[in-house]
């Protein structure tokens, strides 16, 4: 048991992180679709950070800074030459996947796994099993409800959600909708680089191309069936976790009596069902796609 | 006239603006810029016999672009084409090794439905669930790329697999010769006939026909479409599934053409460039022709670029997702203060 409990809590921990960074971007109405590239821009510049200077705090410092500006870039994108938020969102996650290849291609000259000599700092043998764990793992309740209450709890939460819901009577307050989801999606940036970084450094101590798999997806899944409310979100992206984590326990249980490759698949196909669940609960998206655009009024 | 001219030249300078972008990130990582594009100009288009290797690429990839178009001008995001176009792949080779010994008249046809119905099917579900649910198809269909590139996976490792294989590469058999349409360069009569059959009747379906004009009519207004008696879910569903069969029709002919078999994780950023071509190409078929040349000269660049001029070919991707980035941009930040002034002066 207290291993199911570890496993999902290392499957889901980045998860989370990057789940709140979706549901920022959501309340301040932007469609994050480029949370999967900024959680594999935090892996890598944590990794590389580290591997490059041996200083772990260089490592984060780098993956924070990057996906902060990577971030930033999105917004101006989106928000100042109106590009279509989905699309500009599969863009950044393209951008990176090939930026991350090609960082690692310039260093060592080939598409390998790069091994970082240690990861984050471990919880410590006083908890038991749980000692395994990173930092990030114990931090993360702690980080959930601060954003729980950031969001639903204070006038900059308010500002933020009528910046998503209605423009225009935010800006008939003097809040500018425009700079709420700057702030949103860089906020959302940070958020990404501790995702990323505990995905890379948590347990593994790796970079590995494309390591990310679909778990940025996943996390702005838990946003649309959270609803983009933080607790919501955080429960169906722990869902997400449980799935997978199931399917490692299952390939443990089973080894090749199922195979592996379809259990993999398992948090996808949780997924399409969450978001079927949720569609069936709140009726769904309007007959045709909105596009995820801004709106402005 | 005009309007189509400004929407090109428009395109063209978000490219060019993804482009610069793309100079940066090479120079940031170390890489010469300026040799970075002269290498890629020179693998896509300027080497001779490079043509050839573009056309190679561009013809799967307009045949999957034409799709995309059909479900974007219906008015859905349908971004799974990766994913409909390996079940498709998938299909065709179950048909070509089950078959084996049949006469090549009747196995490639029923290859193509196989690879038709394929994609379908995995545009149905995702289109399915958001007709009848509501359920957002961009997530659905990006959960149905990595379901399907898992099956990939585990059909070329378990019922498909080659039993002479190395282990190396996970594949099927190699389809044998007589189900072969075309060599390892990709260009024969069948297969360039197929992309120009494909382009004629989805350029009549779009621009000549009332379900093309019903689609694009849902697509920008579904509230005067449903009060004029059309069927909302049934014109969504059919662009779905449109999409979905010539994303598995473009398998299709990659596993009976140059690729010859099934391999695991083939071809890997197909769905995604030709998403891009369709938005590149404003959602019209026979801009997509021409735009294809462009992504199909990338992707072979992107083949050149590691072995004959020893640069990363991820410089590919950057570029593809850089024109992702850019290309549906609508406004430039410094017009809109001048409109926004003009205006001031003008009520003034």
């Amino acid at each position: 048991m207290e291993e199911f409990v570890i496993a999902t809590l290392r499957y889901g921990t980045p998860l989370v992180y990057v789940t709140l960074a979706g549901v920022l971007a959501q309340r301040a109405g932007v469609w994050n679709l480029g949370l999967e590239g900024l959680m594999i821009i935090g892996c890598c510049a944590a990794v590389l950070g580290l591997v490059q200077t041996g200083s772990l705090l260089f490592g984060m410092a780098l993956a924070v800074a990057l996906c902060v500006i990577a971030s930033a870039l999105l917004w101006f994108v989106i928000e100042k030459l109106r590009a279509n938020p989905i699309i500009a969102g599969l863009g950044m996650t393209g951008l990176g996947l090939g930026g991350t290849d090609l960082a690692v291609q310039a260093i060592y000259g080939s598409q390998a796994t790069v091994n970082a000599p240690y990861g984050l700092p471990r919880l410590g043998t006083e908890f038991g099993d749980f000692g395994v764990l990173s930092v990030l793992v114990a931090a993360m309740p702690f980080v959930v409800f601060a954003f729980w209450a950031l969001l639903r709890r204070t006038r900059f939460g308010l500002q933020l959600a009528a910046s998503g819901e209605h423009p225009f009577a935010a800006r008939s307050v003097g809040v500018s909708p425009a700079r709420m989801r700057l702030i949103a999606l860089c906020v959302g940036g940070v958020l990404c680089a501790l995702g990323g970084a505990e995905l890379a450094l948590g347990s593994l101590t790796i970079f590995a191309y494309g390591m990310t798999a679909g778990r940025g997806f996943m996390a702005f899944s838990a946003v649309i069936f959270g609803a983009g409310h933080p607790i919501a979100s955080v429960a169906a992206s722990l869902f997400f976790a449980i799935v997978g984590a199931l399917g490692i326990r299952a390939q443990l249980v089973f080894g090749d009596r199922v195979p592996n490759d379809l259990l993999l698949a398992l948090p996808y196909i949780a997924t399409v069902i969450g978001i079927w669940i949720s569609a069936r609960l709140r009726g769904g998206a309007k007959a045709a796609s909105a596009f995820g655009e801004l709106r402005d009024y | 006239m005009t309007a189509r001219l400004f929407a090109v030249g428009r395109a063209i300078a978000f490219v060019i603006l993804a482009l610069a972008l793309c100079g940066v990130i090479f120079e940031f990582a170390g890489y010469s810029a300026p040799e970075m594009f002269q290498s890629i100009a020179d693998g896509a288009f300027l080497n001779p016999g490079a043509w050839q290797g573009s056309l190679r690429w561009a013809l799967p990839l307009f045949i999957t672009a034409t799709g995309v178009i059909i479900s974007f001008r219906s008015g859905y995001f349908n971004v799974g084409a990766q994913g409909q176009f390996y079940i498709g792949a998938i299909g065709t080779t179950f048909v070509v090794d089950f078959m084996n010994g049949y006469p090549a008249a009747l196995v490639i046809p029923l290859c193509f439905i196989a690879g038709i119905a394929g994609g379908a099917i995995w545009a149905l579900w995702p289109g399915l669930l958001r007709v009848r649910s509501g359920a957002d198809e961009v997530i659905t269909t990006l959960m149905g790329n990595f379901i399907a590139g898992l099956i990939l996976i585990y059909v070329t490792g378990g019922i498909l697999k080659d039993p002479s294989g190395t282990g190396q590469v996970m594949a099927s058999r190699p389809v044998a010769p007589a189900y072969r349409i075309s060599s390892e360069t990709g260009l024969s009569p069948t297969i360039v006939g197929a992309a120009i059959v494909v382009g004629v009747v989805m350029w009549i379906l779009v621009n000549r026909s009332a379900f093309g004009v019903l689609a694009g009519l849902a697509g920008r207004n579904p509230i005067m479409i449903v009060w004029q008696g059309a069927r909302m879910s049934r014109l969504g569903l059919a662009g779905f599934m449109l999409g979905g069969g010539l994303a598995g029709l473009a398998g299709a002919m990659e596993v009976l053409g140059p690729n010859g078999r099934l391999v695991s994780g083939f071809l890997p950023t197909l769905g995604f460039t030709a998403i891009l071509i369709a938005l590149v190409a404003g959602l019209s078929i026979s801009g997509a022709a021409i735009v294809s040349l462009f992504f199909g000269g990338l992707a072979s660049a992107s083949l050149y670029l590691p072995v004959l001029a020893g640069l990363p070919a991820a410089a590919i991707d950057i570029i593809n997702a850089a024109i992702a980035l850019f290309i549906t941009a609508r406004a430039a930040p410094g017009l809109g203060w001048l409109a926004a002034r003009r205006r001031a002066v003008g009520g003034a």
